[in-house]
């Protein structure tokens, strides 16, 4: 009884512990003396980083803090912006709503998974910030939400970047035509029917968007004269993004349907369009550079089913040189912890300048999300999201050793505990095989019932 | 109304014969056979009574006539008619309530998926959304199924509707009375919402059941102004029926409440997610994790129903060496913690002061008094306890004038303990339900529902030889083991029991047993006499036969506890 007792005590403790982490909201900081590697502005020598209240407030050398604000002595050591994945499934519960072709109705901020191991792995990374996304089951999937990786937190609000603008995902191919057309019978089977969706959905919210313009202005009148519409959170989604309020993150491949997707967005006067994946983007470089927010590829992922086969490791380099707005995103729980050795691949294949390469993984993905004021380099008045490399991080033998989220540390290489675990799942057994999370991806939650294949 | 007909129910009877035959204690309410009750006018003598938490008369009366609670007090004017229930030595305490109870519910039939049935727009009773059904059009009392929860002094009872999906329907209240009445309570229904779904249609997940509901919630708003206008202004057009919508208008105009059934502390984020963005009456059912939220829900007056199944002990579970890791002993540490977090759930919603019930959804019957007793070990008062299963159930079902506390007026609906609730020696000996009595004389003669001992002797050629009998109900079929001195003369032996056959009156059964240089097939059979005796034979096939007496152990379990 007593050690019940004394196990609870302790237990109070630590969670009290927890509620102080997390109402600490943002924080005080300065790193002196590091190699800060701005991305917009250059790597500046020997230079100090001054933080308040989450935002940098002052680059430059010899700066002074207060009295009890943290110093971090970085003198050797590399400070970059941290790393923006542009494409990620990390920290949600379930990833695809895949029961119908069009779902732009759900949210993906409903389904934050904030006891998820993998964002403490991604932070120690120097991962700060993810594009939490729906699958790409259907050709309109879910509203995606833009994630600042605060762990600790048991509130999954906590982790929504406020600042972020909505973001929805489209996918394209293979997909959704497996899923619905192939494993239901629905449309779309084919490309085409991918593109027939899409124009159904928008000529659908058109009217939507009539009928409820004209019940606004009816409602206003003395006597009302026609009964009000019904509500319909879908269309009202597709009415947003014809309204350019909403920014569309599309999973795609081939060329021709990246084309196909950049004409009718044009017909509708889109133009908040990033393509996700885009591993034939090269063959529509100028396009997605005129008409786009750009593109977020893998470095060098390929071949995992046919509509993929024509891919190459130039794909981020090609891009761009042509002045697409590129990132390099991971998909994966696994590459989100290493991101900026994707990033360095594109030396050996394109040879991009270090700035360059690091913009693929920091500012532009921030431009890509619509976060690009708020992070994504350092600058004055940006969001203190830093990550502290021993070495330059192009370098295959750098490892990040702090990184922090609105000046906040939330990874210490120092301080690394073996079980960094926020919640413990009693249903389970301590067996260790079974502590790691099960990789997430693309097509997650779509049952059987809904395909016989399984792929990205 | 043929309620008040003065039946006994027959599953009853058999209990009451049990109960008139062996302890003589409450004989005053049947006659012979059991089958008809003399008088529905009863009075309770001389009983320790706790009317409600924190309270305690000693040698107080209690008068209900009719099922209603008409009197309490010391040395009150006993009506004639009155039968009297001895409560010297008992202790009294308002009949439990229960929510979110789902046995006895039937799954609601569904219409036939059309061959060309497009899972992505179902009908929504297809996609499990059918607020407008109703658990009290798909339950029927069956004494079978209620007995037990009874037993464990439940007389009220919230039932959910079944159904897979995000809106089951509406709950009923049922009074766990007499199997021949209709004891449905009409009061006060809540509208059920889980996070669960059909799967395979749309909505498959929960992404989508939090979409849908808000579609839901506008389109009622909806549909209600469309109502308005058309009542003003027959020139737009008829409101077109539509049942789903209908059956959510008392959700959004905050009379009905919406009783949501968390999973995990992330369903009930999401619950309260619901509630900031459409206001209606929120009723938290079975939450059993997530202390952190305690003030959230303090703030926002939600109700709150706490789970009475508690975690299974998994974290002693040890590995083998070479699979533990190095870490192994934080591990189990941490796992340990975490283990005994909802265990004092409880306790911290009692600090915060927070009136919560309880809710038996997902708990196993037998664990219901030892989860209590867990929950109390980890810091929950007992007053608190017993508020969670009287006055707080009441006050959230929005019943408390009729039930929750005894008091007249109230119906009577209680429970008579052997000892005080909550203590080790505390026993169900009956319960009174809608002022029907309902006697559990097995838990007080063989300590618990469902396991027997005897001690038994048989007189042969060489003496006399002893051994016990134990019996277990598993299933509904009694197990048995039978201990014998060996054969071997190395000490006393236990066999399996074949063929058992253990009735109310009788019992036969059959064991092997191996001595030197053979294997004996034995048989016992006999009678159950009504003073717990046992009186048979045992028959040695190829042998002899010895003649049998035995005598049930009043209390069985005594180590176990």
């Amino acid at each position: 009884m007593n050690k019940k007792r004394l196990l609870l005590a302790g237990l109070l403790i630590w969670l009290s512990a927890q509620v102080y982490a997390q109402e600490n909201h943002s924080g005080d900081l300065l790193i002196k003396n590091a190699q800060v590697i701005t991305i917009t502005n250059g790597t500046l020598e020997n230079t100090d980083v001054l933080v308040k209240k989450g935002i940098i407030t002052e680059i430059g050398t010899n700066l002074k803090a207060s009295k009890n604000v943290k110093i971090v002595d970085a003198s050797g050591q590399y400070l970059m912006p941290g790393i923006i994945d542009a494409h990620s499934h990390l920290a949600l519960e379930i990833i695809n709503e895949a029961s119908s072709p069009v779902t732009s109705e759900v949210q993906m901020s409903d389904v934050i998974d904030p006891f998820d191991i993998s964002i403490y792995r991604a932070l120690a990374g120097g991962t700060t910030i993810t594009h939490a996304m729906h699958g790409s089951a259907n050709v309109i999937g879910g509203q995606n939400v833009t994630l600042k990786l605060r762990y600790g937190t048991k509130d999954p609000n906590r982790l929504i970047m406020e600042e972020a603008p909505r973001t929805i995902k489209f996918a394209l191919g293979e997909n959704p035509t497996r899923v619905h057309g192939i494993g239901k019978n629905l449309q779309p089977r084919s490309r085409m029917g991918v593109e027939a969706v899409i124009r159904n959905g928008f000529e659908e919210a058109l009217q939507y968007k009539a009928v409820w313009e004209k019940w606004n202005l009816e409602k206003q009148k003395k006597e009302i004269n026609t009964a009000p519409p019904k509500f319909n959170s879908r269309l009202q989604t597709l009415v947003d993004i014809l309204d350019g309020e909403i920014i569309v993150h599309c999973h795609s491949y081939r060329a021709d349907e990246i084309y196909m997707l950049i004409e009718v967005c044009k017909e509708y006067g889109v133009d908040k369009i990033v393509f996700s994946h885009v591993n034939e983007g090269f063959k529509v470089a100028p396009e997605l550079a005129k008409y786009t927010m750009g593109a977020s590829v893998f470095s060098d992922w390929w071949a995992y089913k046919f509509e993929v086969y024509y891919s190459t490791a130039y794909n981020a380099a090609i891009l761009t040189k042509n002045g697409v707005v590129t990132s390099i995103n991971s998909d994966s729980d696994e590459l989100v912890r290493h991101l900026y050795h994707e990033a360095a691949k594109t030396q050996r294949y394109g040879g991009l300048t270090d700035d360059e390469a690091l913009a693929l993984i920091t500012i532009n993905p921030a431009k890509q999300l619509g976060i690009g004021d708020y992070v994504g380099s350092i600058e004055v008045g940006k969001q203190a999201d830093l990550v502290l490399f021993d070495k330059h991080p192009l370098s295959i033998y750098a490892i990040p050793q702090m990184t922090w989220v609105d000046g906040i540390m939330y990874f210490d290489r120092k301080s690394d505990q073996d079980d960094q675990r926020i919640k413990i799942n009693i249903k389970r057994s301590p067996d260790p095989f079974r502590l790691s999370t099960g990789a997430h991806d693309c097509m997650q939650d779509v049952e059987m019932l809904f395909t016989d294949n399984y792929h990205h | 109304m043929k309620s008040k007909k003065q039946l006994i129910l027959t599953y009853c009877s058999v209990y009451l014969i049990c109960l008139l035959l062996t302890l003589g204690q409450a004989h005053a309410q049947s006659d012979n056979n059991g089958d008809r009750r003399i008088t529905s006018s009863y009075y309770i003598s001389n009983a320790t009574v706790i009317p409600e938490p924190g309270i305690i008369h000693s040698n107080y009366d209690i008068i209900f006539k009719n099922g209603t609670i008409s009197e309490i007090g010391k040395n009150l004017t006993i009506p004639k008619d009155a039968k009297e229930i001895k409560g010297e030595s008992l202790f009294v305490y308002p009949g439990f309530i229960d929510l979110g109870n789902k046995s006895g519910v039937e799954i609601p039939v569904l219409p036939e998926r059309p061959e060309d049935f497009d899972t992505s727009n179902p009908i929504p009773e297809l996609a499990g959304i059918h607020p407008h059904f109703s658990a009290a059009k798909h339950y029927q009392f069956n004494e079978k199924i209620e007995e037990d929860w009874r037993g464990l002094g439940f007389t009220i009872v919230q039932k959910i509707p079944e159904g897979k999906g995000m809106l089951p329907g509406l709950t009923t209240l049922v009074v766990m009375g007499h199997e021949g009445n209709n004891n449905l309570l009409t009061e006060n229904p809540s509208q059920f919402f889980q996070f669960n779904t059909v799967r395979g249609v749309y909505p498959h997940t929960k992404l989508a059941v939090m979409a849908k509901w808000r579609d839901l919630f506008q389109n009622t708003v909806l549909y209600r102004e469309h109502m308005a206008i058309y009542a003003k202004n027959k020139g737009i057009g008829r409101v077109e029926f539509d049942p789903v919508l209908n059956a959510l208008i008392p959700v959004t105009q905050n009379q009905t409440p919406l009783l949501i059934a968390p999973k995990s502390e992330l369903d009930t984020r999401r619950a309260l997610k619901m509630l900031e963005e459409n206001n209606f009456k929120l009723v938290l059912l079975g939450i059993n994790e997530g202390a952190e939220l305690i003030p959230i829900l303090h703030s926002k007056k939600v109700g709150v129903v706490l789970n009475l199944a508690l975690p299974e002990d998994k974290f002693s579970d040890s590995l083998d060496n070479d699979e533990q890791g190095t870490d192994y002993d934080a591990r189990i540490e941490r796992a340990r913690k975490a283990f005994l977090e909802p265990l004092s759930l409880a306790s911290k919603y009692e600090k915060a002061g927070i009136p919560f019930a309880f809710t038996s959804m997902d708990l196993e019957k037998k664990d219901f008094y030892s989860n209590l007793r867990l929950m109390i070990d980890n810091g929950l008062s007992k007053d608190a306890a017993l508020a969670a299963l009287t006055m707080n159930p009441a006050k959230i079902l929005g019943i408390e004038n009729i039930s929750g506390s005894i008091a007249p007026g109230k119906m009577a609906n209680l429970i008579l303990m052997t000892d005080s609730l909550f203590s080790k020696d505390g026993k169900v000996s009956m319960v009174v339900s809608d002022g029907y009595l309902f006697d559990y004389p097995d838990n007080i003669s063989s300590g618990k529902l469902g396991s027997q001992v005897w001690n038994y002797a048989t007189e042969t050629p060489v003496g006399q030889s002893k051994g016990t009998w134990e019996f277990v109900k598993k299933d509904d079929k009694w197990e048995g083991t039978v201990s014998y001195d060996s054969p071997k003369g190395t000490g006393v032996k236990k066999a399996k029991m074949e063929n058992l056959e253990l009735t109310d009156e009788s019992l036969s059964f059959s064991f092997i047993v191996e001595t030197n240089d053979d294997v004996l097939d034995v048989t016992v059979d006999g009678v159950i006499k009504k003073n717990n005796k046992f009186e048979g034979s045992m028959n040695i096939k190829g042998y002899t036969q010895f003649t049998v007496q035995a005598t049930k152990d009043e209390k069985p379990n005594k180590d176990h506890e």
